[in-house]
């Protein structure tokens, strides 16, 4: 009997609960028909009673959840596999969204009868993690979104947000360019309709409710995050794109830093901040997540605003150094950027790759490599005062230019040359050179607290003073690793110049050689003080003898000067021959018995090829004077005795390589003096008739007299030098009898490399070198050591 | 030729004061020595001699080792001896101390290694050079002045031969290791 | 054809004539100077002993005041006398 009327009560407890919960029934018109005996309370103070609240709670969420997964949420979704391809309207998204905070309100009379179930028990719990209802209902309907979540709902978000962002864009620009004329524009930029039929405002409040909406239900952050995201992040990109196009004069941190404030962070807020319906439990909670929510995000944006525009930067960072120092305010913005963002390293993957392809190819002329590497010690110091980015960046450009040949001559060319030069402005400053190998004095003890450690990528074998300090004109000097090489460089063109201009004026030479010396130091450029001494002195002997008529220099039949030089101060001369006219030599000959008795016990040996001569030629219809050197002055010479020459016979009399002949003789077929009748045979030209000037080939008369030095180029010796150490190694082994590369090495530096044609060798090229003996079975080599093999 | 000396009993007492002396020229005449010097490193390593080697030994040029072999056709044929050679900053106006760093058994070498040889002290011309004092040094280990020994013993050896070359052979190796 | 040179610039360099081209002394070009000079030529200067050797005077005074007794060419050993 009991247990009937257990029963009975149960059934009319389980159909009050149907009818509070009409949820849980699933014919529930029927139940919703009949009027219910008892009021809400009751029925909840019945279930507390039985001890059931938690039982309905469950039975009632469980319907809840599966009303989500079978109805609400697939016809969400299917609002957007219907759709394909793009739309250019908010509608779908905004339907959609429409749609299911609809079907969700309808849910939350049920949640709020279970509010005051739990409320009537005076219990709380957790369902799904969650002690609030509303929030464990946002639970299921997050879940039971994500678990259905179709491929292509992003398209949709993503069209929605980029719509809307462009309206909010195009109504920032409005308000900053209020007075622009808009007469021109029948498209609006916002929405792309025509003017008059502007749909921005609507999108606008479309967008604001459908946020508000998602916001509410907190699925902002979770729909459309990661759309708001790449959104974001493509237009940061493609701003940063469009801010540093080509230039690089103005900064552009401040503006940047304002854009994403105000623009980006206003679309931003105006998302996060809208909507505040039935959802919300608390209006100050979500104020303050929200501000929380979007000041995380600024945080993240404004990192990755750095970041796209160092990346940016960094990807023109060639043509930025190129044009430095007009491009100072990207290379400043670029070094702030820097201290915020860690991309060192990429910078310099990037920038020695753009080195790299852009510069360090055959391609490109000395003197451009030059001029790049200077604007890239400029702008790198900027960008990096403690000089370690340079010193790694520009690590290749240094080596590629110790492999070209013409590297010193260019830069010693620069150095001093006439007109605006940056090297020959950077030497006037007159500083002391700074070299790697020296060691700096101690670090300045006075300015220890605004010391800073060198960055980690600093080689630690260098000093940081050194990196710090050492201008252009020593980085240049450096490459070679040493100053010796570029003063003999040095010497070498000071030798041609001054032995090509013959005029004795030193002055302009002189005021150079003073601002090296305070550079290189005396001791350096003490030969190239000698040779301008020598002719500084050649001018007073020549006015001596030619004043005092003792020495019978007067009644010459032509004047001779000389430049006079003292050999060992000299480079090597070439070591071509030359035989002059007998009639010449007689006259150089009363010269150097002039100079005899002048010096006393001192006597000249002539270098007949170098010089200048001064000369008529008389022919029967004109007469020219020419200014030659004396190998052309000594072919003219010959042809007034026989009218035809062949190379090979002038070769003999001249006692010159006939290679030399032929390419001297071309200077006087491109005056019309001679032509060729038959190979390798040439004829005077008495009469100069318009048949012979026609003849001239063009490119015959660029001789190339001014490329040709009188040196031989300090470049030339190496083989012979490789020899000098072998020497020399073999001599300290003899003695010393086991020795490591490096000491090895260092005995060459102190012992071999010394004196004012010193020759430079590195560890690889030596090891290369003793390698190549220890291949000949000249050389043993066992346990880190060198030996000579026992005789 | 070269004579040998005792080099104790020739001016010791001159040259402490020619020491003081250095060191105030020191600092003028050091760039020259070192030029000299460094000329007759270039001529050694540059030049065809094969029978005397020398090589600064690392720090400055001012100490040099030289390498000899014993001269062909006499007892030391095959032994190679080291020395050790110091400049003084008056070099090359005063000569260079030389000794044996080798043990070498010689009338005219004590077991310090010192030389009695006249080019190095009173004979001494500013025109030798490490090339003609190696040279010297060579000589007199096959021609020795038995009439002013350093070493008695092997002074008194030296008439008979073939016993002196037994002795000199066995101390060499036993002084100086087999692999020498 | 008639050639007529006005002038002539040439070149040259000057050595001493001696019969040797180093000093025996410093070991260093008697057309260069002596390790204490800068500038060769007349302001370095060679000499010449009544022996016929010769040295950069600098050096050759150098070695004499050396020699507290006897002054010798150090060539030679003969007694040293500059020639006239």
């Amino acid at each position: 009997m009991a247990n009937t009327e257990n029963q009975h009560n149960f059934d009319n407890l389980w159909s009050d609960v149907c009818h509070l919960f009409p949820i849980l029934s699933h014919e529930k018109h029927e139940y919703l028909a009949q009027e219910s005996p008892h009021d809400d309370l009751t029925t909840m103070q019945a279930i507390v009673s039985a001890g059931q609240e938690e039982l309905v709670e469950q039975l009632v969420l469980t319907e809840v959840e599966s009303q989500l997964r079978n109805n609400i949420v697939p016809v969400f979704w299917q609002r957007f596999s219907v759709l394909d391809g793009r739309t250019q309207s908010l509608d779908p998204f905004k339907d959609a969204v429409d749609c299911l905070y609809e079907s969700l309100a309808s849910i939350v009379p049920i949640l709020q009868s279970l509010v005051l179930l739990r409320q009537t028990a005076q219990t709380e719990r957790q369902v799904c993690g969650q002690s609030s209802l509303l929030e464990t209902f946002k639970v299921m309907v997050r879940a039971s979104l994500h678990s259905q979540l179709p491929l292509n709902y992003q398209a949709i978000t993503e069209d929605f947000y980029r719509i809307s962002f462009k309206v909010f864009c195009n109504s920032e620009n409005k308000d900053a360019e209020q007075n622009e004329s808009t007469e021109d524009i029948f498209q609006c930029a916002g929405c792309g309709q025509e003017v008059e039929l502007c749909q921005c405002q609507s999108i606008i409040n479309a967008f604001h409710e459908t946020n508000g909406k998602l916001q509410e239900l907190d699925l902002l952050e979770r729909l459309a995050g990661d759309v708001l995201t790449t959104l974001i992040h493509r237009r940061i990109e493609s701003h940063v794109q469009e801010t540093c196009k080509g230039s690089f004069d103005v900064p552009h941190i401040g503006s940047l830093e304002g854009w994403l404030d105000t623009v980006v962070m206003g679309w931003l807020s105006r998302i996060y901040s809208s909507g505040s319906f039935g959802f919300r439990e608390s209006e100050n909670k979500s104020t303050v997540s929200s501000v929380e929510t979007l000041s995380k995000m600024k945080q993240t944006l404004r990192y990755f605003l750095y970041e796209t525009y160092t990346r940016t930067r960094i990807d023109q960072l060639f043509n930025i150094i190129i044009e430095y120092p007009d491009s100072e305010p990207a290379v400043e913005d670029l070094r702030i950027c820097l201290q915020k963002i860690d991309l060192r390293q990429h910078l310099t993957q990037k920038l020695q790759r753009a080195l790299e392809t852009r510069l360090l190819h055959p391609g490109v002329n000395t003197p451009d490599i030059l001029t790049a590497y200077v604007a890239a010690i400029r702008a790198l110091r900027t960008l990096d005062p403690s000089g370690v980015l340079l010193d790694t960046v520009t690590q290749p450009v240094r080596q590629y230019l110790r492999w070209r040949d013409d590297t010193v001559r260019c830069v010693v060319t620069s150095l001093t040359e006439e007109g605006p030069s940056d090297l020959a402005e950077e030497l006037s400053r007159g500083e002391a050179l700074q070299l790697d190998d020296l060691t700096p004095s101690e670090e300045d003890t006075k300015n220890w607290e605004s010391w800073n450690p060198d960055p980690v990528d600093a080689d630690p074998s260098k000093t940081s003073q050194s990196r710090r300090t050492s201008d252009i004109i020593s980085m240049l000097v450096n490459v070679y690793g040493s100053k010796d090489l570029f003063v003999n460089e040095y010497r070498t063109l000071l030798a041609d110049r001054l032995l090509s201009s013959l005029n004795y004026n030193t002055e302009k030479e002189i005021r150079y050689l003073e601002l090296l010396k305070l550079r290189f130091g005396e001791s350096q450029l003490h030969y190239c003080e000698v040779m301008l001494k020598d002719i500084y002195d050649s001018k007073r002997i020549n006015t001596h003898l030619h004043s005092d008529t003792n020495f019978n220099l007067d009644n010459q039949e032509f004047a001779i000067t000389a430049m006079i030089l003292s050999a060992q101060f000299w480079p090597q001369f070439n070591k071509e021959t030359l035989e002059l006219p007998e009639f010449v030599q007689e006259h150089l000959d009363t010269y150097t018995k002039a100079f005899e008795t002048l010096k006393g016990n001192r006597t000249l040996c002539w270098k007949p090829q170098l010089g200048s001569v001064n000369l008529d030629i008389e022919l029967k219809d004109r007469k020219v004077n020419f200014t030659v050197s004396p190998i052309h002055a000594t072919i003219i010479w010959h042809f007034q005795t026989k009218n035809q020459w062949t190379i090979e016979e002038l070769s003999q009399i001249m006692h010159a390589p006939a290679t030399l002949v032929r390419r001297k003789i071309t200077y006087w077929l491109s005056q019309g003096l001679l032509h060729e009748i038959a190979p390798d045979t040439f004829e005077l030209v008495e009469e100069s008739g318009p048949r012979v000037k026609g003849h001239i080939p063009a490119d015959i008369v660029c001789d190339d007299e001014e490329t040709e030095s009188a040196m031989a180029s300090a470049q030339e010796q190496r083989e012979e030098d490789l020899q000098v150490f072998w020497n020399y190694i073999v001599g300290m082994l003899t003695n010393l009898d086991s020795m490591s590369l490096e000491r090895i090495l260092q005995m060459l530096k102190m012992f071999a490399l010394q004196g004012p044609t010193t020759i430079e060798v590195s560890l690889q090229e030596l090891r290369h070198f003793l390698d190549r003996k220890v291949a000949e079975e000249k050389l043993l080599f066992y346990g880190g050591v060198y030996r000579l093999p026992k005789s | 030729m070269a004579q040998n000396v005792n080099p104790h009993s020739a001016s010791e007492p001159s040259s402490s004061i020619k020491c003081n002396d250095d060191r105030q020229k020191l600092s003028k005449d050091n760039h020259a020595v070192t030029k000299r010097l460094q000329r007759e490193l270039v001529d050694l390593m540059m030049g065809a001699e094969k029978a005397v080697s020398a090589f600064p030994e690392g720090e400055n040029f001012f100490k040099w080792i030289g390498t000899i072999n014993g001269p062909i056709g006499t007892v030391y044929e095959g032994l190679t001896y080291k020395l050790s050679l110091e400049f003084p900053n008056s070099y090359p106006y005063s000569a260079p101390v030389v000794r044996f760093t080798t043990s070498c058994f010689h009338p005219n070498v004590d077991t310090a290694g010192n030389i009695c040889l006249d080019i190095l002290r009173e004979k001494w011309s500013a025109l030798y050079d490490v090339r003609t004092i190696l040279l010297s040094i060579q000589s007199l280990l096959g021609e020795p002045n038995i009439n002013s020994p350093l070493n008695p013993m092997a002074s008194q050896m030296w008439a008979n031969q073939v016993q002196y070359k037994k002795h000199l052979h066995e101390t060499y190796y036993k002084e100086n290791g087999k692999d020498k | 054809m008639k050639v007529t040179i006005k002038s002539w610039t040439g070149v040259a360099t000057w050595r001493w004539v001696a019969n040797d081209d180093t000093c025996g002394i410093c070991r260093l070009a008697f057309d260069g100077c002596c390790p204490d000079c800068k500038l060769p030529g007349d302001d370095c200067p060679l000499v010449w002993g009544q022996c016929s050797h010769c040295f950069h005077i600098h050096c050759i005074m150098k070695w004499l005041n050396s020699q507290p007794v006897h002054h010798q060419c150090p060539m030679c050993r003969q007694e040293w006398k500059f020639k006239e």
